[in-house]
């Protein structure tokens, strides 16, 4: 009585019918490509909100302007009052790490081609407290200058060499010269525009502010920034910990997530069907050989088991193959959204994901057809055209 | 069988390329942070209630910077009526209800939106336990065991600055229970 059988056997059956099984192997890495662009596009998305907030900042905003920052406006005098009055603020050769920003939605010209953008007008005291920015390219700004975010081109819908050191945009009536290039590890800094505070709030023509980002010692002393903001109730001050605020924004992208398993689910769900059909129409053309098997002392189970191994071992390369393409070609790719743009993340959930999916589009995929065919009396199997 | 061990080769590489390969947090691992203090509140809280206590609008109107001031309320007045980690609170005028957002406020109400935010700065007021001066570096609910909507009878000191902002300084509190 033979138990199982041999390895070789499933591997060799794949290479026998190889039309058939390069179809099913493009149909499977298809299908796990797609759950991968997927999953890519919700890691992205979360990502880069919880990059872009830090434990230890607090923003500082206007009270009546709910969860909004673009509709900020707060005194000007802020820093200097927040510097004076709370303790706690991080300091290092005795500048303070606070920095005053104004921030805003605006259309911006690139060649002639117009795109909502986003601006933040930012002191060099912005790259203390958003130690996540790094200038990859150029230099930082000078008066008349920007800095790009390196996924502005994606926001912008522009080309990406249009934005480029040396090149120039136009907004709020201004031309003005792009001094470098930043990215900020994911952070949705990346899909704005840095200039500075001064000139933005020159061609505004606002001395205002949209908000103080202030980084304190601790995550602890942030309750010292509440407790001043809520001392002044003359400057309408309202304080929240990036990492909170960002949460909070990532609530409102929860629906879109929601959305994006549900796709996952419906697209693993579809290459189930997919593999079930392949998989019947291979079990179907070897209902004699699978009763051969069984009639020189195979049992039901062990060729049931070898059935599933070839399909595990497909849906499995094609596994491999979708995660390969998807690191070639998906990661990184730019993706705009409201808040800005995001990078499409293919990372170690996302393959993890893609893997499990595959194996089980082998397993269940396999299993019905495989059933099905071991049902049939041996005697009439092998008589079966 | 060879195909089967390339397979299983290239799935360990690529899932440790990729392990390898993933982004490092670009959170900072924020210093040690200083959690509150642990203080022994039986010492801010009175045993028996104040006498002469007035209501937050009342207090507002009619106290000195440094006067002794005993103010009654109710803790509330702010969608977050606590501080973190700090003996300080939002305290609302006994008179005054607050509704929620949205909702058509009657004569006595506030609602929690912006509309509403300077008739809710008239009838709230921040109170800050202090000792000595300073501000004790304790959650007010653990210090002192109250909640929100509790019923408190403050006893301390008023702080008003030019700009009308006005905070009690407080160095005891009776809960009304």
């Amino acid at each position: 009585m033979r138990r199982l059988l041999p390895w070789d056997y499933g591997v060799r059956n794949l290479f026998r019918r190889p039309s058939r099984s390069a179809l099913t192997l493009g149909g499977l890495s298809i299908v796990i490509l797609l759950v991968l662009v997927v999953v890519g596009f919700i890691r992205g998305l979360e990502a880069s909100l919880a990059a872009t907030g830090q434990p230890n900042v607090v923003l500082v905003y206007a009270m009546t302007s709910g969860a909004d920052i673009e509709n900020s406006a707060i005194p000007g005098r802020t820093p200097a009052l927040l510097a004076a009055s709370v303790a706690g603020v991080r300091s290092q050769f005795g500048e303070k790490f606070i920095s005053p920003e104004l921030y805003l939605g605006t259309r911006i010209s690139v060649n002639d081609q117009e795109g909502l953008g986003l601006v933040r007008g930012v002191t060099t005291a912005a790259p203390l407290v958003r130690q996540q920015v790094q200038i990859i390219e150029g230099t930082w700004p000078g008066p008349g200058e920007v800095l790009a975010g390196r996924l502005v081109h994606s926001k912008l819908g522009c080309d990406e060499a249009a934005l480029q050191p040396g090149q120039t945009i136009r907004f709020d009536g201004r031309d003005w010269k792009i001094s470098g290039v930043f990215a900020a590890g994911g952070a949705a800094f990346e899909s704005e525009v840095w200039c500075p505070l001064n000139d933005l709030q020159s061609a505004l023509k606002r001395q205002d502010l949209s908000l103080v980002a202030v980084t304190m010692d601790s995550a602890d002393a942030a309750a010292d920034v509440d407790l001043f903001c809520r001392e002044r109730i003359d400057l309408e001050l309202k304080s929240v910990g990036e990492m909170a605020y960002y949460a909070d924004l990532q609530k409102h992208y929860r629906p879109v997530r929601m959305l994006g398993w549900i796709v996952v689910c419906l697209v693993a769900g579809s290459g189930v069907f997919a593999g079930l059909n392949t998989m019947y129409g291979a079990v179907v053309g070897r209902i004699r050989e699978l009763a051969t098997l069984q009639a020189i002392g195979y049992r039901r189970r062990a060729i049931l088991l070898t059935l599933i191994q070839e399909a595990t071992l497909l849906a499995c390369c094609g596994a491999l193959i979708a995660c390969l393409l998807g690191l070639l070609f998906v990661n990184g790719t730019a993706v705009r959204f409201t808040m800005g743009a995001f990078m499409l993340r293919v990372d170690s959930v996302g393959i993890a994901i893609a893997c499990i999916t595959a194996v089980i589009l082998g397993i269940v995929g396999a299993l019905p057809p495989a059933a099905k065919a071991m049902r049939l009396p041996v005697v009439e199997a092998i008589k079966a055209i | 069988m060879k195909s089967s061990l390339y397979v299983a080769a290239l799935a360990s590489a690529l899932s440790l390329s990729v392990g390898c390969g993933s982004p490092a947090s670009t959170t900072p691992v924020s210093s040690a942070a200083t959690t509150s203090a642990v203080v022994n509140g039986e010492k801010y809280l009175l045993a028996e209630e104040p006498d002469d206590a007035v209501g937050v609008i009342e207090a507002r109107e009619t106290a000195s910077n440094g006067d002794p001031l005993v103010v009654v309320g109710r803790i509330g007045g702010s969608d977050k009526p606590w501080v973190e980690g700090r003996a300080a609170f939002m305290l609302l005028d006994a008179s005054m209800a607050v509704v929620a957002e949205g909702t058509e406020s009657a004569e006595g109400e506030v609602c929690m939106g912006d509309c509403c935010a300077n008739e809710r700065a008239e009838c709230t007021t921040l109170v800050k336990v202090v000792d000595n001066g300073a501000l004790v570096p304790a959650d007010s609910r653990q210090l002192l065991g109250v909640k929100e909507n509790d019923f408190v009878v403050i006893r301390g000191k008023a702080s008003k600055d030019e700009s009308g902002n006005f905070t009690v300084l407080a160095d005891g509190v009776f809960i009304r229970r």
